[in-house]
């Protein structure tokens, strides 16, 4: 149970953070209403009016989210590594940066090919 | 802990393929447009060549590498060495550039719409496809991989590595672009599917045996230590996925759509070595692993073995498009393969490792035929505009001639020599009926092989007929390279059946 | 803790995959059943490393998630290639025109 202790200590400091914050910004900051505060939020820019059932996602959208889940889910190898760091030793530490160098070889391509550019 | 130990030297020539894949990327990203062609087919190549004199460095090797995840024997580097040799000649084909004016058979860039105004500046400026070097390279280190994997996990891996490029490979024709999408997304869709039932079955016989080495498995089915339904499942499933990737009826419903629709050298790339990586890895699985319930799984594989032939051929008759009928006739073939593969013995294993040798050469030169048939569209591939071709140009036809000669097994060809010994084999492992099979669907094979023969050499030209492009070195000399080999193969097998006999033992 | 209970389900979520890849018409549907025939090996896979007491399909079961995500790269890039091209019926056309 000791074990656990600074584990509750923290979630109870990140409650009281979240929910003080919100209660303390409610008590403290001005109050204005009006059209644009009680419109939702989008980044900052204007809502764009959303057609019925949703509409069409840019394509732009699908070649993020695929960058995104390859270089993402290479994170896997990482976690058992990081976990067994001491016992896997120097052959460990060497096979982790073998798998680091050739994940950022295509992500080298990518960059270089303007992939990560958004027009 | 101690480091595992791994076998750097044994697995060098998987190493030198796809560590030439990652230098591809690399090329990709920093050389200039202009030269990048030319890099990447001299780093193709010089790996393909480089892999294939350390395999054969290695050919005496027995070793189970890899903490026991990798078997480097006999057969695998037979097989190994085979799949570089026509990965050399596909490279050779990829290569050609005369017979597109300039470019190569590959939309310029993947992306661009087709018929779009970027697709046009491409074309018009030349741009070359050069990506299909570096996953050609990852999809032959997966095959290369695939019949040495020794543990569950490992095959799925090299499964997966051989297939993802592929996939992308089949959907980059420059002509008739969207048959080409269609087929990489069929081939994609039911790829993937058929992955999903191997892996399903890798678990249940991981859940049988309790390890995913092969040894493992073969010790557990031994000692008849788990529930044998969970056993069979896993089998039964982890020959879906097989088959599917050799072709087998009733798993080949993407064979000819697939072979159709994508760029004829990627066709002949894939028809090749997909097969012989796939039945490299059966041979493996089913002979080390499940070699203890052989009685269990043999009248499976007579029924997939039977009706393979019969629908391959069957249906191959009535095909009015080139690659079709090549496509139907691959199936045919895995279906002859898969007679001696039910037999279990070292003849077999000698028998399907010449058999798919000689199958893949003129496989690989059938296909790059059919690319330098051609009209205003392209690939000129119904059969109709064949008609009379031996008039037109007497040596392509007679080339195409003697690669269906071989297809059909007629005797001073390959394809005789590999039906004797595969049919050999198959009576010598007791599977009469299936040779009886395997000789009278052969007969009938020959006959729409003949036909085609006729119609080239005895028809009249049809007015419009294609033309016949004139191609490259490249062309020329992988054509000629699958020419001497049909041949040399029919009249002097000799050596390279010595060669299999040798090579055919699986270390344990 | 029953294990047989998540083969159960393993095989449940495995049917439903491969019935989705068979039955639906749209690319991207049937390219989630497969996904969720590979989750349900992956199910499989770790009920067993717990049922033998050994680590090895825990560790299947990381590589499959690799392969699954490389796959979604591939199968994702060839669906939105062919979702582009036909989305105009006229680009279609023209392509076909060019033959």
């Amino acid at each position: 149970m000791e074990l656990y202790a600074p584990m509750i200590g923290l979630i109870v400091v990140a409650a009281v953070f979240a929910v003080g914050s919100v209660f303390a910004s409610s008590m403290l900051g001005p109050k204005r209403f009006n059209r644009v505060r009680l419109d939702s939020y989008e980044c900052g820019i204007e809502p764009t009016p959303q057609p019925v059932g949703g509409g069409r996602i840019p394509i732009k959208y699908y070649l993020t989210a695929m960058t995104f889940i390859i270089f993402d889910i290479e994170i896997i190898f990482l976690y058992p590594w990081a976990v067994r760091f001491d016992h896997l030793g120097l052959f460990g530490f060497v096979a982790m940066v073998t798998f680091l160098f050739l994940i950022t070889v295509p992500f080298i391509y990518e960059w270089r090919r303007g992939g990560l550019e958004w027009d | 802990m101690t480091a595992p130990s791994i076998e750097y030297a044994a697995l060098l020539p998987m190493i030198i393929v796809l560590g030439a894949g990652v230098v591809g990327v690399l090329v990709e990203a920093f050389v200039p447009r202009r030269p990048r062609h030319a890099v990447q087919v001299g780093i193709a190549l010089l790996a393909l060549v480089a892999a294939l004199v350390q395999v054969v460095r290695l050919r005496d090797t027995e070793i189970i590498g890899a903490v026991g995840s990798v078997a480097i024997d006999g057969p695998a580097l037979f097989l190994q060495g085979t799949l570089l040799v026509m990965a050399i000649i596909s490279v050779m084909f990829f290569a050609e550039r005369r017979i597109e004016s300039g470019g190569n058979a590959f939309a310029p860039a993947a992306s661009s719409l087709p018929g779009s105004e970027d697709e046009r500046v491409l074309v018009r400026d030349r741009v070359l496809q050069t990506e299909i070097y570096p996953l050609t390279m990852f999809s032959v280190g997966g095959m290369m991989l695939f019949p040495a994997a020794n543990d569950l996990l490992v095959m799925f891996i090299a499964l997966e590595v051989l297939s993802l490029p592929l996939y992308l490979l089949c959907g980059m024709a420059r002509r008739r672009r969207l048959l080409s999408q269609e087929a990489a997304m069929k081939y994609f869709l039911l790829g993937a599917f058929a992955s999903g039932f191997f892996l399903f079955g890798a678990a249940f016989v991981y859940g049988y045996a309790g390890s995913l080495e092969f040894a493992a498995i073969d010790a557990a089915l031994a000692a008849r230590v788990g529930q044998e339904g969970l056993l069979l499942a896993g089998v039964g499933l982890m020959a879906v996925g097989l088959l599917f990737k050799i072709g087998a009826v009733p798993f080949h419903a993407w064979t000819p759509d697939v072979y159709q629709g994508a760029p004829s050298q990627v066709t002949a790339f894939m028809a090749a070595c997909t097969k012989i990586a796939a039945f490299g890895a059966m041979l493996r699985l089913f002979y080390v692993a499940f070699g203890g319930i052989r009685t269990d799984w043999q009248p499976m594989l007579w029924a997939v073995a039977i009706i393979t032939m019969v629908v391959g051929i069957v249906v191959a008759l009535t095909q009015t498009d080139v690659k079709r009928m090549l496509a139907y006739s691959s199936i045919a073939h895995a279906g002859f393969i898969l007679t001696a593969l039910v037999a279990v013995d070292e003849v077999a294993i000698a028998a399907i490792l010449f058999y798919l040798a000689a199958y893949g050469l003129t496989t690989l030169g059938a296909f790059a035929v059919v690319t330098l048939v051609r009209d205003a569209g392209g690939e000129a591939t119904h059969l109709s505009k064949w008609a009379g071709l031996g008039k037109r140009s007497p040596l392509l036809a007679a080339t195409f001639g003697l690669f269906l000669l071989a297809l059909a097994g007629i005797p001073l060809t390959s394809g005789f020599v590999g039906k004797l010994t595969v049919f050999a084999a198959a009576f010598q492992g007791g599977a009469m009926p299936l040779v009886i099979v395997g000789v009278v669907t052969s007969a009938v094979a020959a006959f729409f092989y003949v036909r085609v023969i006729v119609l080239m050499f005895f028809s009249d030209p049809a007015p419009e007929g294609p033309t016949v492009a004139v191609p490259s070195a490249w062309t020329v000399v992988g054509i000629g390279a699958a020419v001497v080999a049909t041949i040399v193969l029919g009249i002097l097998p000799g050596p390279l059946l010595e060669l299999a006999e040798q090579a055919a033992v699986f270390v344990r | 803790m029953n294990p047989t209970s998540y083969l159960v389900l393993a095989t449940l979520l495995f049917t439903i995959g491969a019935a989705g890849v068979l039955l639906r018409r749209n690319a991207l549907v049937a390219f989630m059943s497969v996904e969720l025939m590979l989750n349900a090996a992956n199910l499989a896979f770790v009920t067993f490393a717990r049922m033998h007491g050994n680590l090895d399909g825990q560790i299947v079961a990381f590589f499959v998630m690799v392969i699954a995500a490389a796959e979604v790269v591939v199968g994702l890039a060839i669906i939105v290639m062919i979702f582009r091209t036909r989305r105009s019926a006229s680009v279609d056309d023209a392509s076909l025109l060019k033959l």
